[in-house]
């Protein structure tokens, strides 16, 4: 499977690499402004850092689903599926690099910003207060009711919420290519049917939540979220990966 | 018997690309697969080459329904240029060499370098051609039990085509099995052994060439004109 990775990874480089060229030229523009005394400069490219992080992490995501589609609908799809591969190793290869794409180009963001931040606070206020603000941001996070774990489940609840969009968006488009490709209106139809399936994921987890076992559960204060959430979009993104696997496996052709 | 097809459909929308088709192949021949543009084919092979999934029917390798698995043992070269936009003629003999366990690099280095194809040349600007050439080095490099060339010899100069079949006719050892689709029928005439003749996704025969030399004399324009 990491051949496969490795080759999905490649379809992709393109744009990772203009990301990481406009985040090396807001860097850039952000130490100008720290360097030239320019806190309008500074701000803005932070903002933009911070902004581009979040538009990334969706991008990328997006262009998973729409490589995924390409990769479906042009002849270059025999290099993949004339593979001696099962489809689920395909697919697999496929979800995993998505989601590897967005980690790599969302973790870059995001090590930009924090260094960026670090870089400025201890260039304009030394290692003190760069420490100090450490303290007093892991301080307010206990006092939130917030721990490290907290924050690393809630990343990790985050994670799994965009990998759902991903796989609700594979299926959208399996389902355009097999069932659907007699339809006049595939493309239109295969749009529809990502919110139609996304919708009906929030309904039902909307029903779980009713269940008394489920509303009673101790839920993290500051997220509002239980284990039970975590439980319910793992088994939804296998629900999508299996039904996935099994369209393609019966009625895919490229 | 190597393949066997039995009763195998397939369906464009109303169209039937492929209808009823039952045909075998047995090891160690060469077969040419004729028939007028949109006879199937081209759907014939995607299906054999399990890119494509039948409507109907079914499709035995070895006297198993095929799989992914086989895939390992079927070379399969498309009309179309197929290679990622990505790649460089040196890439394309890695993602082979990476994938197919039959792969032979060095023999992929020397037949590129025979066909005047540089590793550094960007596939993408490749003339039809050069991309045509680069295709069937790849296909022909793979030591495959079977191998489905649709029409490998579209696009390619005539000193070219010569090279080509030499290099067809090198692999060709009595063990692996070739089905070359071609409307080149004078090109092929001399080494294909068996004509498998496609009209309106049926099969309309299939003919050993050397039989019928012996038996009518008529050549394989006079029989293709005449089943066709």
């Amino acid at each position: 499977m990491g051949k496969l990775i490795k080759y999905e990874l490649r379809k992709q480089r393109t744009s990772r690499m203009v990301i990481f060229i406009a985040l090396a030229v807001a860097l850039v523009c952000f130490w100008a402004g720290i360097a030239f005394n320019s806190g309008g400069l500074a701000g803005i490219s932070i903002a933009a850092m911070m902004l581009g992080a979040v538009f990334v992490l969706f991008y990328t995501g997006i262009e998973g689903i729409l490589v995924f589609n390409r990769d479906l609908r042009t002849k270059q799809s025999y290099m993949l599926w004339m593979l001696p591969r099962s489809i689920w190793e395909i697919l697999g290869a496929k979800f995993i690099s998505a989601i590897l794409q967005m980690l790599i180009v969302f973790g870059v963001s995001c090590a930009a910003v924090a260094v960026s931040t670090a870089g400025a606070v201890l260039t304009i206020g030394g290692l003190s207060e760069f420490l100090e603000m450490i303290r007093t941001m892991s301080k307010s996070f206990v006092q939130g009711g917030l721990d490290w774990g907290d924050l690393i489940s809630m990343a990790f609840l985050m994670f799994l919420v965009w990998t759902l969009v991903i796989m609700t968006g594979f299926l959208a488009v399996i389902l355009a290519r097999t069932v659907l490709i007699k339809s006049r209106f595939v493309g239109l139809l295969a749009v529809l049917l990502f919110f139609v399936i996304d919708f009906a994921v929030a309904r039902v987890y909307d029903l779980m939540c009713m269940i008394p076992f489920v509303e009673a559960a101790n839920r993290v204060e500051a997220l509002g979220w239980s284990v039970w959430d975590v439980i319910y979009y793992v088994i939804v993104c296998l629900a999508l990966f299996g039904v996935s696997g099994v369209l393609a496996e019966k009625k895919l052709s490229v | 018997m190597m393949l066997e097809c039995r009763e195998l459909t397939k369906w464009f929308g109303s169209k039937e690309a492929v209808a009823d088709l039952t045909l075998n192949l047995d090891k160690g021949k060469i077969y040419g697969l004729l028939g007028e543009n949109g006879s199937g084919k081209t759907t014939w092979m995607k299906m054999v080459a399990g890119l494509t999934k039948p409507g109907r029917g079914e499709i035995l390798y070895e006297g198993h329904p095929i799989g992914w698995r086989d895939k390992a043992k079927i070379a399969y070269m498309a009309t179309e240029p197929f290679f990622y936009d990505f790649m460089k003629v040196s890439d394309v003999g890695e993602y082979y060499e990476a994938f197919f366990e039959d792969f032979d690099r060095r023999k992929y280095t020397e037949t590129v370098s025979a066909m005047g194809l540089e590793p550094g040349m960007k596939v993408r600007n490749l003339s039809s051609g050069m991309s045509a050439k680069l295709k069937l080095a790849a296909t022909l490099s793979r030591n495959a039990e079977l191998y489905l060339l649709d029409e490998p010899l579209n696009g390619i100069d005539y000193k070219a085509r010569e090279e080509i079949i030499g290099l067809i006719l090198e692999e060709a050892n009595g063990e692996n099995t070739f089905v070359i689709s071609t409307h080149l029928l004078e090109e092929v005439e001399s080494f294909i052994e068996y004509a498998i003749f496609i009209k309106d996704g049926h099969l309309a025969d299939k003919v050993n060439l050397e039989s019928e030399r012996m038996k009518s004399g008529r050549s394989l324009t006079e029989l293709y004109t005449d089943i066709l």
